[in-house]
């Protein structure tokens, strides 16, 4: 019934993707773009890129409002999706850089040694004759990223750039992203689900849930901000007792001998000693909880200060 | 216009990796030459005249839809600008300092010319086999005429054909319904199967009215001589003014379907 009655009437129910999200980024700045799935991460870089209009706000890049869709403007950016091609699937890659050079009008000179460059870098010299259906999928990303960069943009906007790629290819991806940024002054806003695409790459990171900005700074200021318990992690020398671990802190895991014990900061030298002096300890560790978690803890609904 | 060159050549490189798809496409309109040839040659004896037309008129007409058809109706974008705007890939495009139904017109001329040669060759082939008794009076303003309406009915085909995709841009998921009926409406009304003089005469004075008979059947009415003089102007200008109207629709929708776009699929 409801299947029927949906052909007749649709019900439709409007959703802010991104709601007062207010940021300025500097040049040659590479910032990170973090939040769950369905943020608004990709909305904000397809408004930044012109494909989307903002019902209420100002944009400006550069100076140029995106949504006007100026050629000087487009020529300046390069908007990468990692699950979205612009390569002519039956064709080789190449003919694809090459219409992106006359789109993009990039003198002979350019377009030879940003993709000489580039193809050597990402080592896919002898794939760019070959037909792009017939290539995996790192490959392809990777001729992805030349295409995109045949008009050597001063920004660029970075949807997932290592979604779906190994381990060994994503760390290529990040060491590139790195390069691009360092030897161009490139202005680099980049999201991704892994955090350590942005522990690696980005000293600021924008922190977005739900259409607002959670928060926008350094890395590690996170840490200071959000971090008000320290993680102690001990190894016991004989089995004791869990139930009065309890006592001394959260208990997060124990699996004997190993045992992590969450401590509010102020309380962390207290409890470390009452470990030593009433426990078998074999070995104890005072870490600051991990970035995933604390940013897990942010999304989870904590107070922001 | 370089790019648009550039575009034009990839287009054309595109085209023949699909070799079998353009043969079978190419079959279909074969096949119907020689089902609508076949069904003329039976019904009509030498000296009879159906709705105006002599037989050999009538053969003439029917070789003339395929060539016709071969430069007007065959588009790419037909089948891709649909899709493009329901599944977010015409991002791709917006990104770039490149006009996207520039973009698009450019390579359906790429499209309509490898046809264009392949009619050329089908014709001769099958005038070869079918010897049919075509002897028309060739006049230099039908030939001109012709041309102009040609004209005319590929750039009216495009607007006609990008609009009606637009619908995309508010209803994603109904695009094969609607390119579906545009189909149907120019197989029935634009003259491809037979001549639009043998509809009734309310039926034919009402299709005036639509878009759809400029495509085909005036262009060929024109060649073989039905019109002249000053209804020949008349049919010229009726054409413009679609041209012009379905220009405008199409820049209408556009940009009112941009400030819709979702940019979906990620």
């Amino acid at each position: 019934m409801g299947s029927i009655r949906s052909l007749v009437k649709r019900k439709h129910r409007l959703v802010k993707a991104v709601d007062g999200v207010s940021f300025e980024i500097d040049e040659g700045e590479l910032v990170g773009f973090i939040g769950p799935n369905g943020a608004g991460k990709t909305t904000t870089l397809k408004v930044l890129s012109g494909l989307l209009y903002p019902s209420s706000g100002a944009v400006s890049v550069l100076g140029y409002i995106p949504s006007e869709r100026k050629t000087v403007y487009q020529k300046q950016f390069s908007l990468i999706m990692g699950q979205k091609n612009q390569l002519w699937w039956d064709l080789p890659a190449m003919e694809s850089f090459i219409l992106n050079k006359e789109i993009y009008e990039v003198p002979d000179r350019d377009f030879r040694e940003t993709v000489g460059g580039l193809a050597e870098l990402l080592e896919v010299e002898d794939i760019l004759k070959v037909q792009v259906r017939k290539l995996s999928l790192g490959q392809r990303m990777k001729c992805e990223l030349i295409a995109a960069l045949i008009h050597s943009p001063k920004i660029l906007f970075l949807d997932e750039p290592t979604i779906g790629l190994d381990v060994v290819m994503q760390k290529k991806m990040r060491d590139f992203i790195r390069e691009y940024n360092r030897q161009k002054r490139a202005t680099i806003l980049l999201t991704s689900h892994y955090m350590d695409d942005v522990k690696e790459l980005c000293k600021r990171v924008i922190i977005i849930d739900r259409g607002k900005i959670l928060f926008d700074g350094d890395l590690l200021e996170i840490i200071e901000r959000y971090a008000d318990h320290k993680l102690l992690t001990v190894v016991f020398a004989k089995k004791i007792d869990e139930k009065k671990l309890v006592k001394i802190g959260e208990l997060r895991e124990y699996n004997f001998p190993r045992a992590v014990i969450s401590v509010k900061r102020s309380a962390v030298s207290v409890a470390a000693a009452e470990l030593l002096q009433e426990y078998p300890v074999a070995d104890l560790n005072i870490e600051e909880e991990r970035i995933e978690d604390i940013i897990r803890e942010v999304f989870s609904g904590k107070e922001i200060a | 216009m370089k790019k648009y060159v550039a575009i034009f050549a990839v287009s054309w490189e595109n085209e023949f990796v699909y070799r079998l798809n353009f043969v079978l496409w190419r079959f279909r309109n074969v096949v119907r030459l020689l089902l609508t040839f076949f069904l003329w040659k039976g019904l009509l004896t030498s000296n009879s005249n159906v709705f105006g037309y002599s037989k050999s008129e009538m053969f003439a007409y029917v070789f003339l839809v395929l060539l016709v058809q071969s430069l007007v109706l065959s588009a790419p974008s037909a089948d891709n600008v649909g899709g493009e705007i329901s599944s977010g890939d015409l991002s791709n495009y917006l990104v770039k300092p490149i006009d996207y139904l520039k973009y698009w017109f450019t390579r359906d001329l790429s499209s309509k010319i490898l046809n264009l040669v392949f009619a050329g060759v089908e014709i001769f082939f099958l005038w070869i086999l079918l010897k049919p008794d075509i002897g028309i009076v060739f006049r230099i303003s039908s030939g001109v005429g012709f041309a102009i309406a040609l004209g005319l009915a590929v750039v009216i085909y495009f607007f006609l054909n990008v609009t009606t995709k637009f619908v995309a841009f508010w209803m994603p998921e109904n695009t094969w319904g609607i390119t579906f009926l545009t189909l149907v409406l120019i197989e029935m009304l634009a003259g491809v199967i037979f001549p639009i003089d043998v509809m009734p005469v309310w039926l034919k004075t009402t299709v005036q009215f639509t878009p759809f008979p400029y495509l085909v059947y005036y262009p060929i009415a024109i060649l073989l001589g039905k019109l002249s003089g000053w209804g020949l102007i008349r049919i010229l200008l009726q054409s413009c003014a679609w041209m012009i109207l379905m220009f405008f629709a199409a820049k209408l929708i556009w940009k009112r379907g941009l400030f819709n776009y979702q940019s979906e699929g990620r």
